[in-house]
């Protein structure tokens, strides 16, 4: 398997999303829509163990890779969405995301070299970086439902306030996973939980930040301030994922560099 | 939205802290936390302790300590800490750094007044959000009774152990005994244990072959990984094939000839052949990256390109070392990155090696770690672990089928 491949797999996937999409908008059976939906997930994470295979390690290092996870990730996150709360537009969400992170990774090819750096070689790589990534595709899904309400007409339900409270639980409790599985990795690699790194630092301001919104969300009844929080929550994601690497203050100063 | 007087108070109260804590910024410089070294980390943290306690029975009575445990110092601490940290990812981290930014001391957040009495502000309101859980723990949700605790002991082991945290680097020299290292501050310090490298070992990674461009000193993306003879790339437009592939080579110093060669030093090289896709121009040699006994050798494409192979990658490394513990107990380890060796309160990791010899290095560099709060912060992590797995399973788990609007 090789990066080159991975535009017919894509697209094999997209179909089936796509499929999946229309289907639950025609308010098809959900067995339909979800088999539809899971097969092209099935589809693309035949890929991503493909890539596994041949790079003989995690394919999991590069910020290529890391996309991978999160288009397969949010595939399956509009799936759960779906199967829980049957709204009929997030699979359209979703396939929408990863279809763009599918996009940035073809026009963006890597190279991909099979070399894992012995601190990366632990048992904690795998989940840490899985957990990571699927909270990341959750806090995805629901800033795009917050923007949707956000920017109606019209005030959000209790209702759809609800599935973003459980969206952001669900991706808190991720978030937390991947954090402590990075600070008992990191003690195991270096001897210290926790060292303010700068991808711990914006990773901490992330995890406070939907803390908060967890927080006041049973006293704020303000939906403005609800939705703007859960956006500069996810700005201070994205600036975790990859926005470190183009800010000045965190330049040279992380081990987190891929 | 207008801000309720509750929330106004309680913000005012973490903009009081930011600026209590950079005035002592500027008046006495940064925070050193030695004054925390056992006993007294673990005497100042009970006493702290006790004072929560106390403010948790008292709260009832006294206005202003209710204040410290209601909602918006809840709020309030959070935003503080999610202010200061953003602050803290912005500033770039520096311990030399001069001017403004160093006198406020946000170049040096974990040793800044600020940023310390916020962290125990916060630590505060989740202390009492502890307490508040036991005495209704019937009404609380699991995960966050179990997340409360786990910030708690996490930030108390942190705040309070601080001082006890002990890193000794120490280079052990092969079959060479040592009890010395250096400290993170420099001091000379004497292990517990007497540390002997008996053997240090190294897998690298196959070779890598790389096209270099004289003219603008750069090296091309692609590369040939020559896992095997014959494997090809093509790079820049020359088809390169690794026509022969020696792990152990070297040559003589009158010749451009490798052969396989069984000793220290030895380097790996691999034959290439070139073939330029355009010309049909061809070119063969040897390429080495050398060691340090053999100089590097490329082999030249035209007046510009040279094919180059860096120094291979560290696959895994370990350092075969004898411990004596103060006993006179004789233990032996194999110390890898990610395989620490455990000797009570002390972790002895894997740091580095003698990268000029690369795999024939005679020496290991371990640090070795006191750490007297490991176990408290690693029970609490794996609290917080329970927490986010509990958190997950729960979520949206009251609602039925039936009333979801569709």
């Amino acid at each position: 398997m090789t990066w080159e491949q991975l535009i017919w797999y894509a697209a094999a996937a997209v179909i089936c999303w796509v499929a999946g999409a229309v289907m639950a908008f025609r308010g098809k059976p959900a067995w339909m829509t979800t088999t539809s939906s899971l097969a092209g997930s099935a589809i693309f994470m035949a890929f991503i163990i493909g890539m596994w295979i041949a790079l003989e390690r995690p394919p999991m290092r590069t910020m290529g890779e890391t996309r991978l996870w999160y288009s397969f990730f949010l595939s399956l996150a509009g799936v759960a969405v779906y199967v829980r709360w049957r709204y009929k537009w997030i699979l359209s969400f979703s396939t929408l995301m990863s279809v763009v992170f599918i996009c940035v990774n073809l026009l963006k090819p890597e190279i991909h070299s099979k070399s894992l750096m012995p601190a990366l070689q632990s048992v904690w790589f795998v989940p840490h970086v899985i957990v990571y990534m699927f909270a990341y595709a959750m806090m995805g899904a629901v800033t795009l439902f917050a923007l949707y309400l956000w920017l109606r007409k019209y005030d959000a339900t209790d209702d759809e306030l609800k599935v973003c409270d459980n969206l952001v639980r669900i991706g808190w409790a991720f978030l937390t996973l991947g954090m402590i599985m990075g600070a008992l990795w990191a003690k195991q690699a270096w001897g210290d939980f926790w060292t303010w790194d700068p991808k711990e630092t914006w990773a901490a301001a992330t995890w406070l930040s939907y803390l908060l919104y967890l927080h006041i969300r049973g006293h704020v009844k303000d939906q403005n301030t609800l939705f703007a929080l859960l956006i500069f929550s996810f700005l201070l994601l994205q600036m975790c994922w990859y926005g470190i690497n183009y800010l000045p203050s965190a330049q040279g100063a992380s081990i987190h560099v891929y | 939205m207008t801000l309720k007087w509750g929330y106004k108070r309680a913000f005012v109260r973490c903009a009081l802290l930011f600026a209590a804590g950079t005035a002592l910024q500027i008046v006495f410089g940064d925070l050193n936390n030695e004054f925390l070294r056992y006993p007294w980390g673990l005497i100042i943290a009970v006493n702290y302790l006790y004072l929560l306690v106390l403010i948790h029975f008292q709260k009832s009575r006294w206005t202003w300590l209710g204040q410290l445990a209601d909602h918006y110092a809840c709020t309030s601490s959070l935003g503080a800490m999610i202010a200061m940290t953003i602050l803290f990812g912005l500033t770039r981290q520096d311990p030399s750094a001069e001017g403004l930014w160093a006198t406020l001391g946000f170049t040096r957040m974990t040793s800044s007044w600020a940023f310390n009495i916020l962290l125990l502000y916060f630590t505060t309101t989740t202390g009492l959000a502890v307490l508040e859980d036991m005495a209704h723990i019937r009404q609380r949700r699991v995960a966050a009774v179990l997340s409360h605790f786990a910030v708690f002991v996490v930030l108390v082991a942190g705040i309070f152990g601080s001082g006890d945290k002990l890193r000794v680097t120490v280079t052990t020299q092969q079959g060479q005994a040592t009890h010395w290292g250096v400290s993170r501050s420099g001091e000379q310090v004497e292990l517990p244990f007497v540390l002997t490298l008996d053997e240090f070992r190294m897998e690298e990674y196959a070779p890598k072959l790389y096209v270099l461009d004289a003219m603008n000193q750069t090296s091309s993306r692609e590369f040939l990984s020559v896992e095997e003879n014959g494997a090809q790339a093509t790079i820049d437009g020359w088809l390169l094939t690794a026509t022969q592939s020696l792990d152990m080579a070297g040559r003589m110093p009158d010749s451009d000839e490798y052969r396989a060669m069984e000793h220290i030093g030895a380097a790996p090289a691999v034959y290439v052949h070139a073939r330029n896709q355009r010309t049909g121009a061809q070119r063969e040699g040897w390429v080495s990256c050398g060691s340090f006994v053999f100089e590097p050798s490329y082999l030249f494409l035209d007046d510009r390109l040279a094919v180059a192979m860096p120094r291979r990658e560290a696959k895994h490394y370990l350092s075969r070392m004898n411990v004596v513990t103060e006993d006179g107990e004789h233990l032996n380890f194999d110390i890898e990155v990610n395989h620490p060796a455990r000797i009570g309160a002390w972790r002895i990791y894997q740091m580095g090696y003698d990268t000029e010899r690369g795999r024939w290095s005679e020496l290991s560099i371990v640090e070795c770690v006191r750490d007297g709060w490991y176990s408290a912060i690693h029970i609490a992590l794996w609290t917080m672990l329970a927490a986010g797995v509990v958190m997950f399973l729960t979520a949206g788990g009251r609602r039925k089928r039936k009333e979801v609007v569709k």
